[in-house]
């Protein structure tokens, strides 16, 4: 009975960690879909979202202090303001081979990070959760209260956008333009406009998630490349370009970690979720869910 | 009088022969040379990974690690068992190889940007073994005080000696790389990054030809791991990281892929802008970001792009030059053809 509480204790907080994984897995999926581009900076945006958020609730800039709410909730609209501007570099970067595409964005981070050391400094600070600390006891499991919260704020963030993608017009829109462009051209559709908001949406969930992340990690400029990386093996795992694709291969990834540490080993962690990867890509080339691989090299 | 292109050709390479091979005498300190034999590393290093990405476009992204194999493999060969620099650079070429080899059994199944975060997952995995595996590899202290080479004698004890051991191992790598891709290997590199579905069916064991790729560049890696571990003395986790890797494939694409010069450009300029640079700090790291932004954006197949581009006005410009040398104008020219 005890061993069956550990485990459970122990899936749930990767569910917690998975579900960050997961939205920033979405983001780079989602920017994969709209124009074929494999985004390496994705952390580096995870981490200049942080900032953006949190600037506020620290009251950084002009003496501003807002609650964490408030705080989350400029930060997701100035990421995503951020987004609709990083669309028109991406849209040069699209065009160019694969290669060049992942160095690219590899320097775009490097610019990222090395702004916000100037900027901040390369010392972080700590953020004050809005909810207790305190775990909640249920009969022999305990959950932090953070956790919970990360996984319903992501929830409402998913089904809020697939709401939005498959009943809203300019949602639909930009699932024809993923599809095809030159059709979706055709069809009065304006591609651009439609890749801009699917980026204002990449990056704003990619600072929700890294705002959810702050009270429970240490806020500083180094903070977005392991996620980066594990969101991008999440959106691998569960196939690229796909939605539902990227939170399951985002969750399970949070989950294969949360175990290997606690069962295996926790020095091993990181390889134990790569080399599962691995494997799992071996079987299906594609990931999980994804479809037959489409060639865009 | 009539300069035959070969002549000029060899003047130009006699030029560039005695360069490198007084540049120790010229230099005005070893650090300078230091800086001189850390490029050579990565030329050989880049060398590896072009033949790999840029001719049989396979994406290794573990390239650092790879490099970690090579320099760990000399290095505990001559901790534990006193071997010098001349029996551990082959262990360390067939470790690099195995290794390699290994990395590159997911290319024959998956590829691309699902390589690229195959081959990132091992880089990782293989740095989380160096760190973990204490007792093996001293952890994130690493080995230090691995012994210098001697030649009859003749101790290699110092950066300027070093530097003459490393130029004849760039030649060398340069030379093999030229020689396996001049061949029918290259041949088949190119025919499965050009089209990797035609290519087996005209007959290419496109399976093969992946994992020789693979093993070639780690067997490259694991020779300038073992250079690097006798020059250094020194070696930790931490130099192999992810970062290393990206910073060996910032090399080889601004230099330009798919081209052996292009390789030994790129390891030349970026460690020495990088010496540069260091003057201005923090932004060093926002210039050098964006200095990949424009290569990418601008010269996509690196500065190799930016000669072939050149090269018309060049000889355009020379031919000018020769014909107001010998008295016609240009207007006349068009005339005469």
């Amino acid at each position: 009975m005890r061993e069956l509480s550990v485990l459970v204790q122990t899936i749930i907080g990767g569910i917690g960690i998975g579900s960050l994984y997961a939205l920033v897995a979405l983001s780079t999926s989602m920017i994969y879909r709209s124009m074929g581009l494999i985004n390496f900076a994705n952390g580096s945006i995870y981490m200049v979202g942080t900032y953006l958020g949190m600037i506020w609730y620290r009251g950084m800039v002009m003496g501003l202090q807002f609650s964490y709410w408030v705080s989350f909730i400029i930060g997701i609209l100035l990421c995503a303001g951020f987004g609709v501007v990083m669309e028109r570099v991406f849209r040069k970067l699209a065009d160019v081979d694969l290669r060049n595409m992942l160095l690219g964005t590899i320097g775009l981070g490097f610019i990222l990070d090395n702004l916000m050391i100037i900027i901040f400094g390369a010392e972080g600070f700590a953020v004050k959760s809005p909810v207790s600390s305190k775990p909640i006891i249920l009969g022999s499991i305990r959950i932090l209260p953070q956790n919970i919260l990360l996984v319903t704020v992501a929830a409402i963030l998913v089904i809020a956008l697939q709401i939005f993608l498959t009943k809203s017009k300019t949602g639909k829109a930009m699932r024809a333009s993923a599809q095809d462009r030159d059709i979706a051209r055709t069809m009065g559709i304006h591609v651009n406009q439609s890749n801009a908001i699917t980026f204002a949406i990449g990056f704003g969930l990619s600072a929700a998630a890294g705002i959810l992340a702050a009270p429970i990690v240490y806020v500083n400029p180094a903070m977005g490349s392991a996620v980066g990386t594990k969101a991008f093996a999440g959106a691998v795992l569960g196939g690229l370009g796909n939605i539902p694709g990227a939170i399951l291969g985002g969750v399970s990834f949070g989950i294969i970690e949360a175990i290997s540490a606690g069962y295996i080993s926790s020095q091993y962690t990181k390889g134990i979720s790569f080399i599962i990867v691995l494997v799992v890509l071996m079987f299906m080339p594609s990931g999980i869910l994804g479809e037959k691989q489409v060639d865009k090299v | 009088m009539k300069k035959n292109p070969k002549t000029l050709k060899l003047i130009l390479f006699s030029i560039a022969g005695i360069a490198l091979l007084i540049f120790p005498l010229l230099a005005k300190n070893s650090y300078q040379v230091h800086i001189l034999n850390l490029v050579g590393i990565y030329m050989m290093l880049s060398l590896g990974l072009n033949i790999a990405m840029g001719y049989a476009g396979q994406m290794n992204l573990a390239m650092g690690a790879l490099w970690a194999v090579g320099a760990y493999t000399a290095g505990l060969l001559n901790q534990r068992l006193g071997l010098s620099l001349w029996l551990t650079l082959p262990c360390a070429i067939v470790a690099g190889g195995l290794v390699g080899g290994f990395v590159g059994l997911p290319a024959l199944k998956v590829r691309a940007h699902y390589l690229s975060i195959v081959t990132i997952g091992l880089n990782e995995v293989i740095n989380i073994i160096l760190v973990n595996e204490t007792k093996l590899t001293g952890g994130v202290d690493g080995i230090s005080k691995i012994a210098k080479p001697a030649l009859f004698g003749f101790k290699i004890n110092t950066e300027q000696r070093y530097y003459y051991l490393i130029l004849i191992a760039v030649i060398a790598t340069f030379l093999i790389s030229r020689q396996i891709l001049s061949g029918r290997v290259g041949r088949n590199f190119r025919a499965i990054r050009d089209d990797y579905k035609t290519a087996p069916a005209m007959g290419v064991n496109a399976g093969f030809y992946k994992l020789l790729a693979f093993i070639i560049s780690g067997c490259f890696a694991g020779a300038a791991g073992a250079l690097y571990a006798h020059l250094n003395a020194y070696i930790s986790p931490d130099i192999f990281e992810h970062k290393t890797t990206l910073f060996i494939m910032t090399l080889t694409m601004v230099g330009g892929l798919g081209n052996l010069n292009g390789s030994l450009i790129g390891s030349f300029i970026l460690p020495v802008l990088q010496e540069y640079l260091r003057a201005i700090q923090d932004w060093q790291y926002v210039v050098y970001g964006l200095a990949i932004m424009v290569v990418v954006l601008f010269v996509p197949g690196g500065l190799m792009q930016v000669f072939t581009l050149l090269k018309p006005y060049v000889t355009m410009l020379t031919s000018r030059f020769n014909k107001l040398k010998s008295g016609t104008t240009v207007g006349e020219d068009s005339n005469v053809s």
